[in-house]
């Protein structure tokens, strides 16, 4: 038992690292950190690669990679990226972070190699020494956690309590704005957490490694643990992080201890420890405050007054989306002549590049899940990529083991999913945004390890058969029946759109009070476009399946739901054709980039992708979209010119819009 | 005097040790403007919240068209006739001037359309000719028709302050509550919205409570005045005898207060 009790006390040790160092971004930059797991995983790799590829002495390996890559990281992190986040929403902030949990880890392939890494040293030198004590065996690879999260929090609590840069950490914590008022350096307190976060991801990277081995979705999917605690902690509590930590970490060990080894139970039951406590501590939050929003916690009242929700940016963004400025002919027209092309398409290409395009009309069906929860909703679910499992799962289940007709399962597949969606959206009325995320998030993960794996799915990991509908058996005829379920999905989306339901949406997306007291029931709206966009994810995940002819649950994992998350943001989130030019692009460019490159490049489509999501701050409507706009705008221009009527004719140039003051939702 | 279309009785709320609101009791008859003032951290806003159903009392009454609704919902309020404007705009920035009238009509006189426009397709149609009506003609007496296709988060404050009343009133509100309406309005635009609200009262016949640091404008528009002080209701009566409580001045007004209420 005590040898169990060590190890948990290891891994919770880890945990409380991680679960730190998210919380003290979050409370001192707002930002909820879901790249934490790929910063860990890259200094990780970069620490076997100097240690091991390249024979670097231990304690330089150690010291250089913990002290200077993690640190160093975060400083570039900071200043290309999270100090122009101050004013952004928490919904881009979030997807930021996950653009970069998508992109670090292929720079960190193409710089150091691809390499499957199942056993990775420690930071202990090697051979590993064993001690005893009581009976129990501890390595050096263990004690060294136990000394360095000792050291780590000792030395982090002695900072915070008792100096004059703890002051600062704490005085921005609760307000920023008041800090620099008082003469205080927002800025430079920033620049500091986040590298003391990069630090700590570091070290639980270098100490993860040895017991999860290398693999950048394995670390997000452990890290992905921490945020349990930081949910305990109401994203701002580092004393009740760190003690849930140690919590999980001891829980999860001693079940193991009682559970029967070697059992697919126990393989199923053991991961999902961290998710039974979010659900325990958001069930306890939720019954003592009624609701869990993450703005209430963050800063001062003159914090939050003056986050921006108008003003000219906020215009600009609008116009930008809606395509103002751009003659409504070529609005209208643009995209249809885009659809008429991608329909020839399968007429001109090689079958090859026909079957490439069957999984970019599955993919982009999937995405359209995004176009219409994130794009219409306002939500980030991290849960679409499961629904979709299902629909493969529940498809291949009726149509290959109870002989239904394909097309019947999956339209029953993809209802089951619609009901799974809409019962997540109940369980997360209550909860703000950043929740939101990390209760889908736990949800996939959970769906993920506890049911996909199950051998009913599994089938010895090869997967349940899923036939395509006879008529569609040809990569051709697939791709001409993906296109016509993307026309009907489109016309849902955009019928939702321009109907009074869209204009509620978009009322309870705005200001859920003001959607209230004018009638509206934010509860309908919510469960509503929880259930129709997991139904769509539903029908994409069952024609990802039927493309590939297999319904595998490895297929859907995540990790890889964050990938496509960041395609449809980097192309456009509100428009159905982006999405399609999100699903080709997707599937279309890493082959081209290994036809003419060489097949190492083709790590380049996740970091222009995670790149692209980045940049959501930047681009809220998507990078395309508003470079279609933007041409559509000159076009336009042209046309009229051409047409001798100049810029200023016909209708008047509208000034430029006056800035709102800010104000504040309540 | 006029139905009352709102009462709250004996209100009380508690915010942990501190009492916000001690036994309120105020009315708004229908088709009249009842004024409620108050220094700073009187209990207007928490009042308003109250009556709006944003907050539950700990004890009291609040009548909507002669019901109990203190334990509805603030939708359900909504959908019986009440509507507010906040303070801090709570509006849809997305959506334009025209598209927030044409909402909250339709929550209110076709609600069911929240669903079935999702199956009949309405939404690529023309909309029924007695809402366009409706719309245009709240559109036009808020002043709205040149900003009418734009999106919200494009127009200046003042604009859209005007927005929320069109809004409110698009609910086909019996009582409409306002909330400080003339925040953050340069002096024409405060005059601006005085003559508005005198409009609608004449015109739509709807009662308005109207919280409002700018006593004067209280003063000048309402029939009526409730004045809270410690969330303590000091004084009610009309403009004249407010201005002369000596209670009210002594709390709030003070003796060289510009109240004259002057509103063109």
């Amino acid at each position: 038992m005590l040898q169990f009790v060590i190890a948990g006390l290891v891994v919770g040790g880890i945990y409380a690292l991680a679960s730190a160092g998210l919380v003290i971004t979050f409370v001192s930059a707002g930002v909820l950190n879901f790249a934490f797991g790929s910063i860990a995983y890259s200094v990780a790799r970069t620490y076997y690669y100097l240690h091991v590829q390249h024979h670097w002495a231990l304690l330089p390996s150690v010291v250089f990679c913990m002290f200077v890559i993690g640190p160093a990281l975060g400083a570039f992190l900071f200043f290309v990226l999270f100090r122009h986040l101050a004013l952004a929403s928490t919904l881009v902030k979030v997807v930021i972070t996950i653009g970069l949990s998508v992109a670090l880890p292929p720079i960190v392939v193409l710089l150091f190699g691809d390499m499957q890494i199942a056993l990775a040293p420690g930071i202990a030198p090697q051979p590993v020494h064993i001690f005893h004590v009581l009976g129990a065996a501890i390595s050096m690879d263990q004690l060294l956690v136990y000394i360095f999260v000792a050291a780590i929090l000792g030395i982090g609590f002695a900072v915070l309590r008792f100096t004059d840069a703890g002051l600062g950490v704490r005085a921005m914590v609760d307000s920023p704005a008041m800090t620099s008022l008082s003469g205080g350096n927002p800025s430079r307190i920033s620049l500091a957490v986040w590298m003391v976060s990069t630090f700590l991801a570091g070290v639980c990277g270098m100490l993860l490694a040895p017991i999860i081995g290398l693999s950048a979705s394995a670390f997000t999917q452990l890290i992905a643990a921490a945020f349990a605690a930081v949910v305990a902690a109401r994203l701002r509590n580092l004393g009740v992080a760190i003690a849930v930590s140690f919590a999980i970490g001891v829980a999860g060990s001693v079940l193991q201890y009682w559970l029967p080894p070697a059992s697919t139970l126990t393989t199923a039951v053991l991961p999902s420890v961290p998710f039974a406590f979010i659900v325990v501590f958001l069930v306890y939050h939720i019954v003592r405050a009624g609701r869990v929003a993450e703005g209430e916690g963050v800063g001062g009242a003159l914090d939050r007054a003056i986050v921006p929700h108008g003003g000219a940016r906020l215009a600009a963004s609008l116009e930008k989306a809606s395509g103002g400025g751009v003659d409504p002919r070529i609005s209208t027209w643009a995209p249809i002549v885009g659809f008429a092309f991608v329909l020839v398409l399968p007429n001109l290409l090689h079958p090859f590049w026909v079957g490439l395009m069957a999984q970019a009309v599955a993919t982009t069906l999937f995405m359209l899940s995004y176009t219409l929860v994130t794009g219409e909703g306002g939500m980030l679910w991290l849960s679409q990529i499961t629904f979709a499992g299902v629909g493969a799962l529940v498809s291949a289940q009726l149509a290959t083991r109870h002989g239904w007709p394909v097309l019947l399962a999956v339209l029953v597949s993809a209802l089951i999913a619609a009901a799974m969606g809409t019962f997540l959206g109940l369980v997360t009325l209550r909860l703000g945004d950043v929740y939101v995320a990390l209760v889908t998030l736990t949800a996939g993960l959970l769906m993920e390890g506890l049911v996909f794996t199950r051998p009913v799915f599994l089938q010895n990991g090869v997967g349940v058969v899923l036939n395509r509908p006879h008529f569609a058996n040809s990569d051709k005829a697939f791709v001409y029946l993906g296109l016509a379920a993307i026309v009907l999905v489109s016309f849902l989306i955009i019928n939702v759109r321009r109907s009074t339901t869209g204009l509620a949406l978009n009322a309870v997306r705005w200001s859920e009070t003001g959607a209230r007291t004018l009638g509206i029931s934010v509860v309908q709206m919510k469960l509503l476009v929880a259930g129709l966009s997991a139904f769509v994810a539903g029908i994409g995940g069952a024609f990802l399946g039927m493309q590939g002819r297999v319904a595998l649950g490895d297929n859907f994992s995540v990790y890889f739901g964050f990938v496509l998350l960041t395609v449809v943001v980097t192309i456009g989130i509100r428009s159905n054709f982006a999405a399609i030019v999100a699903g080709l692009s997707f599937v279309m460019f890493p082959q081209l980039l290994e036809e003419w490159l060489s097949p190492k490049w083709i790590q380049l489509t996740p970091i222009l992708f995670g790149i692209g999501a980045i940049q959501l701050a930047k681009h809220p409507n998507g990078v395309m979209v508003e470079q279609m706009h933007e041409n559509g705008r000159k076009v336009t221009a042209l046309l009229r010119r051409l047409s001798g009527r100049g810029p200023s004719e016909g209708q008047p140039q509208p000034a430029d819009p006056p800035e709102q003051p800010a104000t504040v939702v309540s | 005097m006029s139905d009352v279309v709102l009462a709250a009785r004996n209100i009380g709320v508690r915010f942990g040790g501190l009492v916000a609101l001690d036994e309120v009791d105020i009315e708004v008859p229908s088709g009249a403007l009842v004024g409620l003032v108050g220094p700073n951290g009187a209990g207007k806003t928490t009042l308003f919240a109250v009556l709006s159903g944003l907050l539950r009392p700990v004890k009291g009454t609040v009548e909507l068209l002669g019901r109990d609704v203190t334990k509805m919902s603030p939708q359900a309020r909504a959908r019986m006739g009440m509507a507010r404007t906040f303070q801090h705009l709570e509006l849809f920035h997305d959506l334009t001037v025209r598209q927030h009238v044409v909402l909250a009509y339709r929550v209110r006189h076709s609600y069911s359309r929240l669903w079935r426009d999702l199956i009949d397709l309405r939404g690529f149609r023309r909309p029924p000719r007695e809402e366009d009506r409706r719309v245009d003609s709240l559109v036009s007496l808020l002043g709205l028709e040149s900003v009418a296709e734009v999106p919200v988060a494009a127009l200046p404050l003042g604009t859209t302050r005007r927005v929320e009343v069109a809004r409110a009133l698009a609910a086909g509100s019996a009582v409409l509550l306002l909330d400080e309406p003339s925040s953050g309005l340069d002096p024409r635009e405060t005059q601006q919205l005085s003559q508005v609200l005198r409009t609608i009262v004449d015109a739509e016949g709807v009662g308005i409570l109207l919280v409002e640091h700018d006593v004067g404008m209280v003063l000048g528009l309402s029939s009526m005045v409730t004045v809270l002080d410690f969330g303590r209701r000091i004084a009610v009566g009309t403009p004249d005898e407010i201005r002369q409580n000596e209670q009210v001045k002594a709390a709030y007004l003070g003796d060289s207060a510009d109240t004259d209420g002057s509103v063109a």
